[in-house]
């Protein structure tokens, strides 16, 4: 008898039902002319040369700077320019895509005040300065877990904060997309524009980690199995 | 589309007079939404503090069916998490969590 319960690794990943949805969309849109297929290449294509790092320069800037630091603070959108992002008029579409909205807040971070943000609703994110979001900060066990236990999964990110900081959540569930500016680090003294650059990594620019000297990428995400997990018979 | 101008900075002045100010006290009211909202259910029912009147815009309630006739005044609010949730440890008192909200959502408290 053969053993039935072993089944062969599947020969390509399985498509979710939200990738389905995006390309029958997508093909409609086309079909009706919304935009042609070689826009949406150009888009597409684009949109994944985006990254984290005109945010992590601006972070810098404003170590360095305290009037640029008081311009991100005050007018996010304007204080992009000075790394050659322009919200409101980035390519290709000159409308303001890749993100869906042209309104940036710079959360300046205290010695008190710890910024963290999340997208509640789904995973709104400042796409034109930092690119993709994580796989991560798009799961439902991040979005949900975040604004009710911060603490908690802060620390496994590694990051473990004494009780006298606040801990800040910014839900960027409306118009508003969000990008961290932590507190210098120490041990950065004399630093220059570039070398300060290199410590602002894109998990820095979330908010669940801090710049660290000498630190520059992002920590693996832990995975934590889960305790009860489901078991899905393909 | 906003074409160069960009969204929602094409809605500047179109809201009239804001209701609220920095430092208000606001209650998130638990209105009906139909199909689509963007008022977070864990944030209603309860109260916070204005932070900063964010941007005109018509409430993403409306946006959602292609209606931009109203915009509003939004309001960011920051809330303790001990009034969202109140089991959030006496420890961490200080800790916050600050999100925004179309005008008709919000009252005085």
């Amino acid at each position: 008898m053969s053993d039935h319960d072993h089944k062969p690794a599947p020969m390509v990943d399985e498509v979710s039902d939200f990738e389905i949805l995006e390309m029958a969309v997508r093909e409609l849109a086309i079909e009706k002319g919304l935009f042609s297929a070689e826009d949406h290449r150009v888009w597409t294509e684009y949109v994944h040369t985006l990254g984290p790092l005109p945010a992590a320069r601006m972070v810098a800037k404003a170590w360095l700077d305290p009037e640029y630091k008081k311009l991100c603070d005050t007018d996010g959108v304007e204080a992009s320019k000075a790394v050659g992002v322009n919200w409101v008029t980035s390519p290709p579409t000159q409308f303001g895509t890749p993100s869906d909205y042209c309104n940036l807040r710079v959360l300046v971070d205290t010695p008190t005040v710890k910024h963290v943000v999340v997208c509640t609703l789904c995973s709104c994110y400042p796409r034109p300065i930092l690119g993709q979001s994580p796989e991560w900060y798009r799961t439902p066990n991040y979005r949900r877990r975040l604004v009710r236990w911060p603490r908690q999964v802060l620390a496994e990110f590694g990051l473990q904060l004494p009780s006298d900081v606040e801990i800040r959540v910014g839900d960027s569930n409306q118009k508003t997309r969000y990008f961290v500016m932590p507190v210098r680090p120490e041990g950065t003294e004399g630093w220059n524009e570039d070398q300060l650059t290199e410590i602002v990594t894109r998990d820095c620019l979330i908010g669940v980690a801090v710049p660290k000297p000498g630190v520059t990428s992002n920590a693996k995400r832990p995975v934590i199995k889960a305790i009860h997990p489901v078991h899905h018979g393909h | 589309m906003a074409t160069g101008i960009g969204d929602p900075q094409c809605f500047k002045g179109k809201a009239g007079a804001s209701k609220f100010k920095e430092g208000d006290r606001v209650r998130v009211k638990d209105l009906p939404d139909i199909f689509y909202t963007r008022t977070m259910t864990y944030t209603r029912g309860a109260v916070g503090t204005v932070t900063k009147l964010v941007y005109e815009s018509p409430a993403a309630e409306d946006e959602a069916w292609d209606n931009t006739d109203n915009p509003e005044w939004f309001y960011s609010v920051v809330f303790k998490q001990k009034e969202l949730w109140p089991e959030y440890p006496d420890l961490y008192a200080n800790d916050t969590v600050e999100t925004e909200f179309p005008e008709r959502y919000l009252e005085s408290a």
